[in-house]
């Protein structure tokens, strides 16, 4: 018998279940799957350990769900995670909705009681399915093996197609551990082409055209659907300076003198002046966030709008648009030819407040000033930088002070705002970019909310490094409660922190502390340049906080402004 | 005012539930709902009004359109439409 006679004999043979997850796991091409075992997903775990795909045990299913979410975001492909059922489903359900909010491509694989058990509140038993309903894409419980192969297939589709975003394979053990005999064809599903109106492109080069006053508003859109090279493009072609939300940070060179940077609550003041200023605002793969927005009555109070994104049901969500182009970006600039708008007074004025305006690293004192140990640290980086952040004080820092190289390069949790992403999206990221610089920029708050995950950086060897903030405080309640809350100081003291470097050291990580101005540069340097994973705590001072900043329910030209 | 929709859904698992909390989620009362099972699909008509006066049912209707066991039968919207919450 011939060699491909005996595969294809195999290759029809019949199968469990949990075989044909792992087989349908390679059929995807899937190179890491981030997860940790329980009880009604050991025949899935019984078959991976001759997959071709590598496992990585993680501490706790949070941080699966995160550096699956990271996996994706940087590589663009789907990224996998994998639990067992009930709690470690549950602990499935932040990562999961940190993913929907943000559009990032998951698939997420539970275990689950066996079918006869389920809906009898067994041990372990949960109801998954219902309990991500409102933050998957779509969700299968798989009834009949033999219809694995077909049902992986579509869920890696439809997680990276269209808008992409989190899907759930619910496994009950009947199913992992049932024999199918003949599995079920797999049948690729087919998008209906979308066509680009033309009528809408010419009604958008006829605004651009006339427009004195033009803006782009430049958001996560243009990283998923891989349009930095065209975003850049339509820039440089029309001119039109540009504002950036905290997910289309890097889209635009930092150094072009009218990229006005970020817009919003703590966006710059060039980007929010601009914005209030302007007459017609292009939005490319945003939707009017209400971080991004302010007061959303007296946004962009001036402008008509131009609202390109691939998901029609973002148009005339919160800001009806005068024209709008339902289509992937990418394919949406291509085909956009404006002639280039005779706007020199606005784009000076831009540039002009884009100068006028820019932060200042010169803050008295010589403790530890975190904006310019960020911009630092990304200058350092250079073009391998990867920030993976958390969600506080420093990373609306680093959001305002780093470089970064594209929007690949800057993770963050934005829509959800989940403390607890950095350290296993670094993870995912590093594992996913191995010849990048990934750094974790987190904060005393944050990073503890998944600490264990330095076990799995140790256990595998991921180069991780991690800038860790430490104000000995919830930094960014605290600054809230100082400003709108009279100094009602509640519970936001964490000034019996651990010492975060000997708690790294104690899981096997290098780690050193930064406590003054003058050590940082050579820190940065030590950071970057350790062979494995190094964490630097960096102690910064608690009353500092993040300027500028749009009280809540006002509008963008209300900012307050601190001293650096 | 109540608006109705037309939109036939899989017979999988979850997409009733799925349609249903779609609509509260989304703002939206459900006044009235009839089902019925044609064999291959389930066909919902209901009828919705928004909680509040910032609730359209235009957006609605394209947020249900994403859902990936449900679609709609009335006609799809116009790009004119999908412009406007108002039209």
């Amino acid at each position: 018998m011939s060699a491909s006679s005996t595969a294809a004999r195999l290759d029809t043979a019949p199968k469990t279940g949990a075989r044909l997850v792992v087989e349908a796991l390679e059929a995807q091409g899937v190179e890491i799957v981030f997860g940790y075992p329980g009880g009604a997903i050991m025949p899935v775990y019984d078959a991976i350990t001759s997959a071709s795909f590598k496992h990585i045990l993680v501490r706790h299913e949070q941080g699966a769900a995160f550096a699956a979410d990271a996996y994706a975001r940087v590589t663009g492909k789907v990224g996998v995670c994998m639990a067992t059922s009930g709690p470690g489903a549950t602990n499935l359900v932040t990562g999961i909705a940190n993913a929907m909010m943000d559009s990032a491509p998951i698939v997420c694989i539970t275990g689950n009681v066996a079918s006869p058990l389920m809906g009898t509140d067994a041990f372990q038993e949960i109801d998954i399915l219902g309990i991500t309903l409102p933050i998957v894409k779509h969700s299968w419980i798989v009834r009949d093996p033999a219809d694995i192969p077909a049902i992986f297939a579509e869920a890696f589709h439809v997680a990276n197609s269209g808008r992409p975003g989190p899907v759930l394979i619910d496994l009950p053990k009947d199913v992992q551990v049932g024999v199918a005999a003949a599995p079920r064809e797999t049948s690729p599903s087919k998008d209906p082409a979308r066509r680009i109106d033309p009528l809408q492109l010419r009604r958008a080069e006829a605004a651009i055209g006339v427009a004195e006053r033009p803006l782009l508003y430049i958001g996560g859109g243009v990283r998923i659907a891989d349009a930095v090279n065209e975003v850049r493009a339509f820039a440089r072609a029309t001119g039109i300076p540009a504002v950036s939300t905290l997910q289309g940070l890097g889209a635009l060179p930092a150094d072009w003198p009218a990229n006005l940077g970020m817009l919003g609550m703590h966006g710059s003041r060039a980007a929010n002046e601009a914005v209030q200023a302007c007459d017609l605002l292009i939005v490319l793969g945003a939707r009017f966030d209400d971080r991004a927005t302010g007061k959303l009555a007296e946004f962009a109070p001036h402008a008509r709008v131009i609202h390109i994104d691939v998901d029609a049901a973002e148009i005339g969500k919160l800001r009806d648009a005068n024209i709008a182009i339902a289509a992937d970006l990418k394919k949406a600039l291509s085909a956009l030819s404006p002639h280039r708008p005779r706007i020199e007074p606005w784009v000076e004025r831009c540039v002009r407040d884009n100068a006028n305006y820019a932060a200042r690293y010169d803050a008295p004192g010589d403790g530890v000033y975190a904006p310019a140990l960020l911009k630092e640290l990304s200058e350092q980086a250079g073009d391998a930088f990867i920030a993976a952040c958390d969600v506080g004080q420093h990373q609306m820092w680093a959001a305002q002070h780093c470089r970064f190289p594209s929007p690949f390069a800057h993770l963050t949790s934005g829509g959800l705002g989940a403390m607890g992403y950095g350290l296993p999206a670094g993870m995912g990221a590093k594992l996913a970019r191995p010849d990048a610089h990934v750094v974790t920029i987190s904060g005393d708050g944050s990073f503890i909310m998944n600490i264990q995950e330095l076990a799995t950086l140790k256990r595998y060897g991921i180069a991780l490094k991690i800038v860790l903030l430490d104000n000995s405080s919830l930094g960014l309640v605290r600054q809230w409660q100082e400003l709108f809350f009279d100094r009602n100081f509640s519970e936001i003291d964490l000034s019996d922190n651990p010492d975060f470097a000997a708690v790294a050291q104690a899981f096997g990580i290098e780690a050193f502390r930064i406590s003054k101005r003058e050590e940082v540069s050579a820190g940065i340097a030590r950071l970057l340049a350790a062979p494995g994973p190094c964490l630097a705590h960096v102690l910064i001072d608690p009353k500092d906080n993040v300027w500028p900043l749009v009280p809540p329910g006002k509008n963008n030209a209300d900012m307050m402004h601190g001293e650096p | 005012m109540t608006d109705t929709l037309l939109i036939q859904i899989d017979r999988s698992e979850g997409s009733l539930q799925r349609l249903i909390g779609l609509i509260e989620r989304r703002g939206f009362h459900i006044d009235r709902m009839t089902v019925t099972d044609t064999g291959a699909h389930r066909e919902v008509r209901v009828g919705v009004r928004g909680r509040d006066s910032g609730r359209c049912v235009q957006v609605l209707s394209r947020q249900i359109d994403r859902l990936q066991d449900a679609r709609r039968m009335a006609p799809s919207v116009h790009s004119d439409e999908v412009a406007s919450c108002m039209a």
